[in-house]
Formats: C-alpha cells, structure tokens, sequence
C-alpha cells in the first residue's frame, strides 16, 4: 500500500467512518502491520482529546465477573477439547461394539419402556393440571408482577398478577429467549394484562432458565421483531417441584 | 484495598497505571494486570461506548469484548506501536461502531437488558467547546470550516456513517466524504 492510501485509510479507520470490505481491510491492518498501527494510533491519540471530557460511568459490577468468566471458558475450551474428544470417540466404539454392553442394555431399555408407559400415563393425567416450570416476572423495584407456567404438554401460559397501565395506541408484548444465538421471539401481544395462552409453537419446549420478559410496544407489536421499548418486567423459569 | 477475582488477586494501586507495561504484564498471561487496566479505564470506556451506543448493556457489551480484545492481542501491542491508551480506545470504538452498525448483533444478546439510560447525543459545539483551549486538536480543529467541521465530529462523537452525515446534514454523499477526507489531510498538517 502507498503511504499516502495508508494515511488516509489509517485516519478514516481511526475517526470510524470507513466501513464493508474496506473496514475489513483495515481491521487486519490494525491486527498485523506496525506502519498501520502506528497511524491508528497516532490519529486515536489526537481524537482522543474529544473523549477526554466524556463522563465517566462506574460499570455493573458484574462486569468484571462477566470478563473473567469468559476468559477462564476460552482459556479451558482452548486447552481441553481436542484430546478430550479423541478419547471419548474411541472409548465409545468400544462400547458401542461390545456384545457384553448390549445384552444387559437390551433388558434394561425394556424396563425402562414399560416403566415409561406407566409413568406417562401418570404423567398424561397430572400434565394438564400442574406446571412443570415456572417463571416470575418481576418489575424494576422487584415487584412480582406476573407469572409464567409451562405445563408438560407444552401449554404455556402468562398470569399477570397486577394491572399494568397500558398507554392508548401501545401493547405489551411478551418474549422469551431459548438460543442466545437466536435472540428474543415474541410469543404474545396483549392490550392490557390479562392471562393469556402464549405462542411456543415451533420452538422447543421450554427450559429450566428461559427468560421470559414484557416491554411495551407499539400497539400492532414491535416494528423490528425484537424489543424495542423499555422492559416492563422479566424473569426466568425454574423447574416446579 | 485487595480485590480477589478468578484471575488473581489484584492490589489497587492509587499511582496512575503504566498502561503499556501492563499490556506487556498481560501479554505475558498476568491476568492481575488486565484487571488493574480494568479498574483505571472502565469507567471512561463505558461512558465513551454510552455516547456511541446510547444504550447502557449495549455499552458494557463493547467494553466486554474489548477486554477480551486487549487480552488475546497484548502480545501483539508493543510500544512502537503507539499510545497503549489510544490503541485500547481505537479497539473500543471499532467494537462500538460494529454494535452500533448492527455486525453481529445476535451474538450480542446476552439478556434483554433494560434500554438503560439514553445519554443525549453530544452535539458537535458541545464536543468542542470542551476541549482544551491549549490543545491542538481544537486549535487545528478551529481552522476548519464550520460545516466541515461539523461532518468531522458527527463521525467522530456520534460514530454516524458517511451517509448518516449526508443525512443529517442534508449535503450529498460525494461532498461529505471528501470533506472529511481533505478536512483529515488539513488536520494531519495541522497536528504534525
């Protein structure tokens, strides 16, 4: 690269407006060339001075906690893995192949088929009455203000337990997120706090720590699919005894 | 005062920290002093990530990753290449602008987290009537025309885009970006 193209790209990068393909250039850049770098760095130094009279905001103070753990995770995943894989593959495949293993494990899957047939049938009759998880929802002041039940048959509903005052021309709208990777899903709109069966269908059934959450949306729901207003209340499940 | 945290214990020291040594400290795997750079900058890299993202978890999230960031690339950093507080902000800010431009936003959602507090946005005057009257960046910042200037520091202060500038300012795209890019030629004389 020229030096001049290097400049210009090094003080762009640095005030933060350059952006696609090229910002992807540049990010390697900053990872791997010291000329780069040193320009970044230069031009950071000076704009710097524009954030030098920013207020300063004491963090969560699980934020440190947050960090930490990721960085004990990353250091165990990096180190472990791929030893610990090897061996369980191969210890599996003895197993697996094994007569001595699938004579007794024939018997015991039967057991546990009748013993499965039973219990569902118990299961079945208790499923409509009794909440296998259950969520809280608690206000900013820690206020419970609803509660969720997941029963075994996957009906899913919201009790609120308090009136919520709902502006004229919004709605609450009620989410849950199972798979971060995913992100919250809506699974219900409602005009005003009264219980309701919420939509589940087409994901999986509800987990022990599954946060469910309400915010307040336009009145047709959130325009983006994700929530966009202040969080009127949230909580997670946890297994009902 | 001793804080105990899973990467050691960590004593506070009132002095002011020696940012590249302890990027040095932490290329060597000293987790004690990424926790002492932690302490001395947090604060000001979550009110720096707030003023881009206006939003307090999305801010926490940035300074999350840039600890992460700073962590696996210490031993990358060294000296001759430059200011360690600057590198560490520019790492802050590019981690900022992702978030705020929507890269890899899924990955991000940790919890629903409240809106938090909106900071207002900062207006351009405001950002430079608080520089230093003895500082060069606003003596070379002042020499600029008004509205080039003003596209100059929406990028900056705001993190807006080209076209977010276009947009606010009602000026065409082409005219915005060289603007900057001649304001940033002019500027780069002025601070040399």
């Amino acid at each position: 690269m020229i030096p001049a193209e290097r400049d210009r790209l090094a003080a762009e990068y640095a005030l933060g407006v350059v952006e696609g393909a090229e910002r992807e250039r540049a990010d390697a850049l900053f990872a791997g060339d010291e000329a780069f770098t040193r320009a970044v760095t230069r031009w950071a130094a000076h704009l710097g001075e524009l954030d030098r009279a920013t207020p300063g905001i004491a963090p969560d103070p699980v934020l440190w906690e947050r960090i930490s753990a990721t960085l004990a995770q990353s250091a165990r995943s990096s180190a472990a893995p791929a030893r610990a894989a090897g061996t369980m593959t191969t210890r599996w495949r003895e197993i697996w192949s094994s007569l001595g293993f699938w004579r007794p494990a024939a018997m015991a899957a039967a057991c546990a088929a009748l013993l499965m047939a039973v219990g569902l049938g118990l299961a079945v009759q208790r499923a409509s009455r009794a909440p296998v998880l259950v969520a809280v929802l608690l206000t900013d002041a820690s206020r419970p203000a609803a509660v969720v039940n997941a029963f075994a048959d996957g009906r899913t509903e919201l009790v609120p337990l308090d009136t919520i005052a709902v502006p004229p021309g919004k709605a609450l709208e009620i989410w849950t997120l199972w798979d971060r990777a995913r992100g919250p899903v809506s699974v219900g709109l409602i005009d005003a706090a009264r219980r309701v069966n919420l939509r589940l269908d087409g994901l999986p059934a509800p987990g022990p720590n599954q946060l469910f959450e309400i915010t307040l949306e336009p009145a047709t729901g959130s325009p983006t699919g994700r929530p966009t207003g202040p969080i009127l209340m949230k909580g997670t499940t946890s297994s009902a005894l | 005062m001793t804080q105990q945290s899973i990467l050691g214990t960590h004593s506070r020291d009132p002095a002011p920290l020696d940012l590249a040594a302890a990027l040095r400290r932490c290329a060597a795997g000293d987790g004690a002093s990424l926790r002492a750079i932690y302490d001395a900058e947090a604060p000001r890299m979550v009110g720096v990530a707030l003023r881009l993202l206006r939003r307090r978890d999305l801010a926490e999230e940035a300074v999350h990753d840039t600890f992460l960031k700073v962590w696996a690339s210490a031993a990358m950093f060294d000296e001759a290449r430059g200011d360690p507080r600057a590198w560490i902000y520019t790492i802050l800010r590019n981690r900022s602008l992702s978030i705020l431009r929507g890269e890899a936003r899924t990955d991000l959602v940790d919890d629903f987290e409240p809106m938090g507090m909106a900071s207002d946005d900062e207006s351009p005057e405001e950002a430079m009537s608080r520089l230093s009257d003895a500082g060069a960046l606003k003596h070379c910042l002042g020499r600029l025309d008004p509205e080039r200037r003003e596209a100059v520091l929406l990028a900056y202060v705001q993190g807006l885009t080209h076209g977010e500038i276009a947009g606010r300012m009602q000026i065409p795209l082409g005219t915005i970006k060289s603007w900057i890019r001649r304001s940033l030629m002019a500027l780069k004389d002025c601070l040399a």
